[in-house]
């Protein structure tokens, strides 16, 4: 087996297009079966009493990889066709925190919204206005903040490449985390339970 | 208009099925991911999709203002097809279906406001509206969202999404403590 | 004795399997299997064999020329050597790092280094990674500069030949060489100059893939 399929030339351009509103609709599937189209389920994150936001995140991050792992150990998948994202470590930190204020403000983050707005919450689409709104200021203002945006490249760098350790160990440590992390949640929910909606 | 007292009790009178157990969604969602690996060599994404939307209506208004801007240059191509045939913006379309098949096959289909008690809906609109640019600036920076910068580069185990999701939660944790009336 | 494992509810069985796949991860090696290959030995040979896979330097003028953009032309050799002087749209991509350079698989590849040694060593290289749509240009850089830079006209030429030689020298003027004419090959030595770089050249597409951008963030 030679996967990626489509960096082995398995299908063209316009197939692909095909294939990415496939996984588009399972990923906006899953996302609204985990209540994730609801912006008060999603903010109930950060005030302890619903860790659903965390739980979907990290089973989906150790699940994805995992599975990668494995198939590319097996010699099935080659791991360096899979496009990683370069990292610009401070604008990534910085846009990771203002997103994360965005987050907390508006309740939702795009593909959310879009899970939102599909099944008809209306903040939803007025967060979707939102974000274009954003996109479009970045736009203007970018060429005044174009060198913090490229600051701090460091290339399509992993987190056991950057520690020099095997791939194995960093996915180890991963799983326990998410495990840890699990069980840390589900204490948390107990504790906080009082401000649910009743 | 009735102000909804709780938006999860109102989800019961309305015979909505319950969610998913979150692993179970995770695990759905993680498989979702692996495949878009195996099949595309890439992962999910979001926020690109509207930089492509917004790209494009720029370049429609104002071509060589929009050709000139090195961000908007990102997504539109050479001109020879149309900027929105793009991997991401079918992919988000597709989001939008399945989210939309979600909620029809469980009932949750409805128009509403999801909000806490102690805020109005102008008021919750408007945080919504602010909390959506405020998103789509940060989303822009970080060249990603939770979706592709947290998902899948957390999946990659990529140093620049595990430190933006850090940052994430950290930024969210931050600021519910100010935005609290609107939510509990 | 009861299996403790049937006590576990659904959750914990799936953490536990979690548990186990990483603690296996531990020792299951490296993912990265992009610079391990295993070899069909006999199907390498066969298309060694067919050699559908040469491209002349005549074609690849050719090509050049009306600006075709459907493939790419990769120069094996140094970098000093590729900047004093490399085919027009060529991309540098010297031997040890070709491994690592990005290469679609379902792009047309043409190999090229000075006499075509190292390019069929190249190629042996990719195909043995599964690239199926590689090519090489025979004779390699010393075939361009004989037959594209520099061509030449025997003496007793037929009048086919000269009209062929006519065509020659229009394609030698185009990428800046000079044709030979005159008889005694003791002349050829002192015209033999290498045009200059940068290359004029029809439309040549931009590196690297012709036109196509690649986006894939998110």
């Amino acid at each position: 087996m030679s996967a990626p399929f489509y960096k082995y030339g398995l299908f063209g351009d316009e197939i692909s297009l095909v294939i990415a509103f496939l996984i588009g609709i399972g990923f906006g599937f899953f996302l609204e079966r985990a209540g994730f189209g609801n912006a008060r389920k999603l903010a109930a994150q950060f005030y302890f009493y619903d860790m659903t936001v965390f739980k979907v995140m990290f089973t989906a991050i150790v699940t994805a990889m995992i599975g990668l792992y494995y198939l590319s150990v097996l010699g099935f998948v080659d791991l360096s066709l899979v496009y990683v994202s370069p990292t610009f470590l401070l604008p990534q930190v910085v846009g990771g925190l203002i997103l994360g204020v965005g987050f907390a403000v508006g309740g939702y983050c795009p593909g959310t919204s879009a899970v939102s707005a599909a099944t008809g919450r209306l903040d939803g689409m007025v967060f979707l206005l939102g974000i274009v709104a954003g996109i479009f200021f970045f736009g203007e203002v970018f060429p005044a903040i174009e060198s913090f945006y490229t600051a701090t490249p460091m290339g399509s760098v992993t987190l056991p490449q950057l520690f020099g350790v095997p791939y194995g160990l960093i996915l180890f440590l991963v799983v326990l985390m998410a495990l840890g992390g699990f069980l840390l949640a589900g204490w948390a929910e107990k504790k906080f339970a009082h401000l649910r909606p009743e | 208009m009735s102000t909804p007292s709780s938006a999860i009790t109102d989800h019961a009178l309305h015979k909505e099925r319950p969610y998913w157990h979150p692993y179970a969604a995770g695990i759905g969602l993680g498989l979702v991911l692996l495949f878009s690996f195996v099949i595309a060599g890439r992962g999910l994404g979001a926020s690109g999709a509207f930089s492509s939307l917004v790209a494009t209506v720029v370049h429609a208004v104002a071509p060589e203002h929009a050709q000139n801007n090195a961000f908007y240059g990102e997504y539109l191509g050479d001109g020879s097809k149309s900027s929105l045939l793009d991997w991401l913006v079918f992919e988000v379309i597709g989001v939008f279906a399945g989210g939309f098949l979600s909620g029809a096959l469980a009932g949750r289909l409805r128009i509403t406001v999801e909000k806490g008690p102690h805020i109005s809906t102008g008021g919750r609109l408007t945080l919504a509206f602010l909390g959506g640019f405020i998103m789509g600036v940060g989303a822009k920076l970080a060249r990603g969202c939770t979706s592709g910068q947290g998902l899948t580069g957390g999946a990659l185990l990529s140093v620049g999404g595990w430190a933006f999701m850090l940052c994430v939660f950290a930024g969210a944790y931050a600021t519910a403590y100010f935005v609290r009336r609107q939510w509990i | 004795m009861k299996n403790p494992l049937t006590n576990l509810n659904w959750k914990q069985r799936i953490a536990l399997l979690a548990l186990v796949l990483g603690l296996i991860a531990l020792f299951a090696g490296n993912p990265y299997r992009g610079g391990h290959v295993t070899l069909d030995i006999k199907e390498l040979a066969l298309m060694v064999q067919n050699e559908r896979d040469h491209v002349s330097v005549e074609q690849l003028a050719d090509w050049i020329i009306q600006g075709r953009s459907g493939y790419r032309l990769l120069d094996l050799r140094s970098e000093k050597e590729f900047d004093e002087y490399h085919v027009p749209s060529a991309e540098s991509v010297p031997l040890s790092s070709l491994s690592d350079y990005p290469i679609q698989r379902n792009e047309k590849i043409i190999l090229y280094s000075e006499g075509g040694i190292h390019a069929s060593q190249a190629w042996f290289l990719l195909a043995a990674k599964g690239y199926k749509h590689v090519y090489l240009l025979t004779g390699g850089l010393d075939e361009w500069r004989e037959k594209i830079l520099f061509p030449a006209i025997p003496e007793n030429a037929t009048a086919e030949q000269q009209a062929q030689f006519t065509k020659l020298k229009e394609v030698s003027r185009f990428f800046g060489g000079t044709p030979q004419t005159g008889a005694a090959s003791g002349q050829t030595a002192v015209k033999r100059e290498m045009p200059k770089m940068p290359m004029p050249s029809a439309s040549a597409p931009p590196v690297p893939s012709g036109g196509k951008k690649k986006k894939e963030g998110c």
